[in-house]
């Protein structure tokens, strides 16, 4: 029932730190708007699956961070331990003094090896502090060195020593004109290994985390942490408690297995991606109000039109007609860009939420042939306000959402490759042109089992 | 005249000796000895409440009568109760109650009665784990088992990314049972630890989870105690049967021979007409059909086996004397006695490595033992039967039984292994046949 996060490289910590001030913050709050039982069990549960207790009485986060300069973690230490409401275990860190200079191959190859024992020992600490292991939650960004090659290294060894457990990876997918030269090869490289090794990948894009940021909670100048703080939301938004089963008696006492179950049994199709509603700045909450009718209407327009965000949802896509023929619908399908789902699965959490009707997620023609709705889509449910929102809903995605990005990263990386372009910086590390070719084939897989649901 | 007084003890010993809501007064069993049919009822329920009870299900004492009759019938017949009078019985339970005392004498003797249900309905300790591996449980099988077919498919065929989903779904129910039985033998772990030396009974040491919860909770002491004071009338009880069941089985007899004489007065039935019956009982339960479904595959499986052994053994008996030959005409040529000597090494190595491949059931344990935690980081069980003095119980450790299971792991595994190479063969040689079609095999 207890989650152990690793936080890889510079944009692993950070997130990792604002989702455990988030969760903590959250589970701190008054705003529950349910009863105290209720709060109580959720309170119990929520400490129970991210902090461990420390004699001081601090909630000490289950956590180990990694990271190859030692600024970043000391930076995130501090932080966590000045809120004084949680902290990191001060031995629970591992960090070195060099970088891996945003090449993969140096984290996979030369970095991941070298200091495997140190971090599986540092993970094993933390596991045995579980009283049960629900399973692995790991932040990297696919675009660096250390996050992307040492987190891809990190989740083979973790699914080597623990083979019976889930592993969520959580992959920030870089800028389209992101600054690295070499980021679409870390990216193909992460992605190829992680489908190996992991039970599902959790998808953000920083270009729609930063027109969330820009449009809907209106800041103007955008630093990371406000990207962070809005990826730690919808983070948290999935990962606290909630109740998975249609009696609602207790909380789900194995959250990553339940998401797994729902969402990603089939080994081909891993990719997950997120969307929560609504999204607004702290400020406007208190003269907003919301209707469940309203919120899922907007939440399935978004899954349907594969859109980021609730602004600028176009709502001409439509699904499907189910007389139609397979190759019509293929083409129309195309044309306006509707999104087919294999499986969904719905988190809602505030007010109310006893009474919402979800028969508008169990339209089959939302989901692929093979697959009906009763199998495809899943809801949770929790009375306790979330975060300050009086209503709020998510949607874990397993659909042609990333299908597209997928396919743009593939394509520039192969187009770069063509010209061998800065590939010598991975043969010096022992990641061959082989390599280069195994993932690239491993990816088309992926894009082809998506592209024809 | 010792007979007829120490017959009521028995017959009192026997009914204090079955479990509470399954009692039977000790004269409906002389009545059913002279086949009052105000007996009939009470034994029908009698033996519906034991023959649920021993395979594990659920039952409550307003199933209709007609219910009960056919469940307890099938039942018998399942067990290999034969006399064809039995199933002849009316099914509202009015007449033939010393038929139905001969069927629960027979069941008396035939499946243990009394220790299965004493076995069953133990006060629990919590400390309970079972090391049996056996796939066939009995009192597993009576599950009812529905399943939801999928409804749909193109003209009935099912895709087979539907078939991979579902597989990956029990995949990941199996891994989250496996994370919560090891969260459940962490937690019984530190039960134990903590509570290590605060017990009175030295051997074993520490608390039960039971123990540890009267703990917690002292206001369930008085049911707990009320549970243990059955248990112990019930086990006194079983004890005074013991002694005295000689004169119960006496007893029988005579009622046997009274039967004996009175059925040669009867017309004799047709024996086609009470097999067929016999068969129709059996589909009241869900667990006969499997079973004999399996006893056929087994059967079948085994002339096949036999078949292809006796061919196996041809062919290397005539491979072996071929080598035979070829080796006289070498060994003429060198060294016999120390060639000898190294051939009879080999063979003995052979047959060891055989023997150890082909007897695992050596120490094989069945049912539950309780788990008892033993300091210096080794952990042992002590079986069943604890009885009163001071001589050990008979206990496997931890690493023993660890060391079985990793054995029959590895031959599991090398039996997958060897299924999937022949399945491997197999599509290689249905690709072949196909044109243009390439097989990867995984």
């Amino acid at each position: 029932m207890s989650i152990v996060t690793v936080q890889l490289g510079q944009c692993g910590n950070q997130i990792g730190q604002e989702v455990f001030n988030t969760i903590c913050g959250d589970v701190r709050g008054t705003h529950g708007l349910c009863s105290k039982k209720e709060n109580e069990a959720y309170h119990h549960a929520c400490t129970e699956r991210f902090f461990s207790e420390a004699e001081s009485g601090v909630p000490v986060a289950r956590a180990v961070l990694v990271d190859m300069e030692p600024k970043v973690i000391s930076q995130t230490l501090s932080i966590a331990a000045r809120s004084g409401h949680w902290k990191y275990d001060d031995q629970s860190h591992f960090c070195q003094k060099q970088g891996s200079g945003n090449n993969w191959a140096n984290g996979y190859s030369v970095h991941g090896p070298r200091n495997k024992e140190v971090i599986m020992n540092l993970v094993q600490k933390e596991v045995e502090k579980c009283d049960r292991l629900s399973g692995f939650f790991t932040i990297m960004s696919m675009a660096g060195g250390t996050g992307s090659g040492l987190g891809a290294f990190v989740t083979q060894c973790l699914r080597d020593a623990f083979p019976t457990s889930f592993i969520l990876n959580h992959v920030i997918w870089p800028y389209g004109t992101g600054e690295v030269i070499v980021q679409n090869y870390n990216s193909v490289l992460t992605l190829s290994h992680l489908y190996q090794s992991s039970d599902a990948l959790l998808v953000h894009e920083n270009d729609v985390i930063h027109k969330i940021c820009a449009q809907l909670m209106h800041i103007k100048h955008i630093s990371f942490r406000d990207v962070n703080q809005v990826i730690a939301h919808q983070l948290g938004s999935v990962f606290q408690p909630a109740h998975t089963a249609e009696s609602g008696l207790h909380y789900s006492r194995n959250p990553l297995g339940d998401l797994m179950e729902t969402l990603v049994p089939h080994p081909e199709f891993k990719m997950l991606g997120l969307r929560n509603i609504p999204q607004m700045p702290e400020n406007s909450l208190a003269y907003s109000t919301f209707s469940w009718p309203g919120l899922l209407k907007h939440l399935r327009q978004m899954l349907i039109a594969n859109a980021k965000m609730e602004e600028g949802i176009d709502w001409q896509v439509r699904p499907p007609c189910p007389g139609s023929s397979i190759s019509s619908s293929h083409s129309i399908n195309k044309l306006l860009h509707f999104n087919t789902s294999i499986a969904n699965l719905v988190i809602l959490r505030g007010k109310d939420t006893h009474s919402v009707d979800l028969g508008s997620f169990r339209d089959p023609s939302l989901y692929t042939s093979w697959l009906n709705p009763q199998d495809a889509f899943n809801a949770w449910k929790t009375p306790r306000a979330f975060n300050k929102y009086e209503k709020s809903a998510s949607l874990v995605s397993n659909s042609q959402f990333l299908l597209k990005p997928l396919d743009n990263v593939v394509g520039k990386a192969w187009n770069m490759f063509a010209s061998k372009a800065y590939v010598h910086q991975y043969t010096k590390f022992g990641i061959e042109e082989e390599n280069f070719l195994d993932s690239f084939t491993a990816l088309e897989q992926v894009i082809s089992s998506y592209t024809n649901l | 005249m010792r007979r007829s007084r120490a017959l009521p003890g028995a017959v009192g010993a026997l009914c204090r000796a079955l479990p509470p809501r399954s009692r039977l007064a000790p004269d409906i069993l002389r009545r059913a000895r002279f086949d009052r049919p105000q007996a009939t009822l009470g034994f029908w329920r009698l033996l519906y409440a034991v023959l649920k009870q021993i395979h594990g299900a659920e039952w409550t004492e307003s199933d209709a009568i007609d219910t009960q009759i056919r469940f307890v019938k099938s039942a018998l017949w399942y067990h290999g109760y034969g006399r064809p009078e039995l199933y002849q019985l009316p099914s509202d339970g009015s007449a033939g109650s010393r038929e139905l005392l001969l069927a629960f004498s027979w069941l008396l003797h035939r499946v243990n009665l009394l220790e299965r249900l004493l076995a069953r309905n133990r006060v629990k300790t919590g400390d309970e784990t079972s090391v049996c591996t056996c796939e066939d449980d009995l009192t597993h099988s009576g599950r009812d088992t529905t399943e939801i077919a999928p409804e749909y498919g193109l003209e009935g065929r099912v895709d087979v990314r539907y078939l991979q989903w579902l597989n990956g779904k029990l995949r990941f129910q199996w891994r989250s049972l496996h994370a919560q039985h090891q969260e459940h033998c962490k937690l019984l772990h530190k039960i134990h630890l903590f509570t290590s030396g605060s017990h009175t009974d030295q051997a074993l040491g520490h608390f039960s989870v039971t123990e540890t919860d009267l703990i917690r909770h002292p206001e369930n002491y008085s049911q707990l105690l009320q549970h243990l004071e059955l248990e112990t009338m019930q086990l006194e009880a079983f004890l005074e049967w013991k002694q005295l069941e000689a004169v119960y089985w006496q007893w029988m007899e005579t009622v046997l021979d009274n039967m004996a004489e009175e059925g040669s007065m009867c017309a004799e039935q047709d024996a086609p007409e009470q097999t067929s019956k016999l068969q129709e009982r059996a589909t009241c339960c869900p667990w006969a059909e499997s079973m004999t479904a399996q006893i056929d595959r087994l059967s079948g499986e085994m002339t096949a086996l036999h078949s292809q052994l006796h061919q196996l053994v041809a062919h290397r008996r005539s491979a072996w004397c071929q080598k035979v030959k070829t080796r006289e005409e070498e060994l003429q040529k060198e060294d016999f006695c120390s060639k000898l000597g190294k051939i009879e090494e080999s063979v003995e190595l052979k047959l060891l490595d055989l023997m150890n491949h082909g007897a695992p059931n050596r120490n094989r344990m069945h049912g539950s033992c309780r788990l008892v935690f033993r300091s210096k980081h080794s952990a042992s069980k002590t079986g069943f039967g604890g009885s009163v003095s001071k001589e050990p119980v008979p206990a496997v450790s931890a690493p023993e039984v660890i060391r079985e299971l990793r054995m029959r792991e590895a031959s599991l595994q090398r039996e997958l292994k060897q299924l999937q190479d022949e399945c491997k063969q197999r599509l290689d040689g249905i690709a072949e046949r196909l044109d243009g079609v390439i097989c990867i095999s995984p």
